[in-house]
């Protein structure tokens, strides 16, 4: 029989610790359509006006829709940074023990981040099918909203490793979680925002989903260049937090050895009598070995 | 395995310290294949940390440390994922081990009594049944040397006798096998008890522990 593969299970218990939070999927499934609902119901259908910065062009587009977009990638923004935050951290010490025990970290971290990118790309999916109970948008239109709600998907599950690997406690990465994906989604649209189409809004993680989603939508034009500053967030996050996940999941110590004899064992140790290890017999060794 | 005779641990001038508190001020330990010894002390007195620094999880601040062949290390509070159920723990690990199939852990389930728990995940487990997956997962890979902190920990009398009787056997096939506890019922079950006191580590004589100062 072969050993099991590692990368594989890794993918399938990473993705079932992802996909085990109960709160997210209730968030997910109530927390998605109300926040479209509120939008239908609070916001007016009249025409704003936005700007689309890679033609530094104002376009006029409905208020309502442009809002759906903005509360899809809102929720994303806080449902999968909180999921992949509380499934990082709360399997932060499981994962130490796994690489311990023979897993290769870089096999841990790609099947992590394939499974990230997995929630990610389906909760998007979902939040995009939600959407067209509330509005149509056409086909193209439909598809860039989806590609911008992976990407603000993929850089806040990024963020929510960054911080599961970093931060301590629960309550301080829920609360972080929050505050910037509300902060970053609510300053691009103008309705909420008088300061909106500003450009100090490009160093937001959500510029680029934002205006590559709006752009396709009301100005027909698809900003590749937009969606693809808005994966870099996603790596650049994504980089930060397996470094640091590298270095608290490393093994500080063993490498393996040939079989040594005991003699040899002892000088390497710097033992010549008995009398530096107590009472107890000696003889031959193979296998791991630190020094310091 | 030919090979496995002699030291399994060898350790010496071992030294840790957190902040200003020294923890380990010079740890000497040399430990056989085939021999069973206990580190007692008090609470505090750095047995986990000297544990650690074995397993490999915690550097030491100098001194050397070897260990030879593969290890086992069952750590005091079980370090499980909740999400997961006992089964897929042991693929889990199986595969971080590279383990052909769970034979090896199954066999463990079934001796620790815990097989009607195998599809549960680790979070309705009792504190007992996370124990025996926590010590399950140390043993499945049948390791060399084998590093026990406070192992039987919430088992009950017949668990407690199993764990004995599995350590024991693994002892006779050569294992060598070091416990941590802060009390240690069965004196006489082990080939030496060591006490860690001040830093230091001595061969504790149940003798002096009638002495108020313990010397």
């Amino acid at each position: 029989m072969r050993p099991y593969r590692q990368f594989p299970t890794a993918v399938r218990f990473s993705l079932r610790n992802q996909s085990r939070n109960r709160l997210a999927a209730i968030l997910l499934v109530i927390f998605v359509p109300v926040w479209y609902l509120l939008m239908k119901a609070m916001i007016p259908d009249t025409a704003l006006s936005f700007r689309v910065f890679a033609n530094a062009s104002m376009v006029r587009v409905d208020g309502r829709d442009l809002s759906y977009i903005t509360a899809g990638l809102n929720a994303l923004s806080l449902i999968v940074g909180f999921a992949v935050f509380a499934a990082v951290r709360r399997t932060l010490a499981f994962d130490r023990r796994l690489v311990w025990a023979g897993y290769g970290q870089a096999t841990l971290i790609g099947a992590k981040s394939l499974a990230i990118a997995l929630v990610a790309a389906a909760v998007s999916v979902y939040a995009s099918v939600v959407l067209l109970v509330y509005w149509r948008p056409s086909v193209a239109a439909w598809a860039a909203i989806l590609a911008g709600f992976t990407v603000i998907a993929l850089t806040y599950g990024a963020f929510g490793l960054l911080l599961g690997v970093l931060v301590r406690d629960d309550l301080e990465g829920f609360f972080l979680i929050i505050m910037v994906g509300l902060f970053d989604t609510f300053l691009q649209n103008p309705i909420g925002n008088p300061l909106a189409n500003r450009p100090v809004l490009r160093y937001f993680p959500s510029f680029g989903p934002t205006q590559s989603a709006v752009g396709a939508a009301f100005d027909r034009v698809w900003l590749w260049k937009y969606l693809l500053l808005g994966l870099l967030w996603a790596g650049v996050l994504a980089i930060l937090g397996l470094c640091i996940f590298i270095g608290k999941t490393r093994v500080r110590g063993f490498r393996p050895l040939a079989l040594i004899s005991p003699g040899r064992q002892r000088r390497i140790a710097g033992v010549d009598d008995d009398a530096a290890t107590e009472g107890v017999p000696t003889g031959a060794a193979r296998g791991g070995d630190r020094r310091t | 395995m030919s090979w496995k005779q002699g030291d399994a641990i060898l350790a010496t001038d071992v030294r840790k310290s957190f902040g200003k508190h020294e923890v380990l001020g010079g740890v000497a330990a040399r430990i056989a294949f085939g021999s069973m010894v206990a580190v007692v002390g008090e609470n505090g007195a750095g047995k986990s940390t000297l544990l650690r620094i074995l397993s490999g999880t915690l550097a030491p601040d100098g001194g050397f440390v070897q260990v030879s062949g593969r290890i086992g290390f069952c750590p005091q509070t079980p370090v499980l994922s909740d999400n997961l159920t006992v089964e897929q723990h042991l693929v889990y690990f199986a595969a971080a081990y590279g383990l052909p199939s769970t034979a090896r852990a199954d066999e463990l389930v079934n001796s620790l009594s815990y097989e009607s728990y195998r599809r549960r995940p680790a979070s309705e487990l009792s504190g007992g049944t996370r124990q025996k997956l926590n010590l399950t997962i140390a043993l499945m890979h049948d390791p060399d040397v084998l590093l026990l902190d406070e192992p039987y920990q919430g088992f009950d009398w017949e668990t407690y006798l199993r764990f004995w009787s599995l350590v024991g056997d693994l002892r006779s096939r050569g294992t060598a096998i070091v416990v941590i506890s802060h009390l240690v019922f069965d004196e006489d079950r082990f080939d030496a008890v060591y006490e860690l006191h001040d830093g230091k580590i001595r061969r504790h004589d149940p003798a002096d522990a009638q002495t108020p100062d313990g010397r």
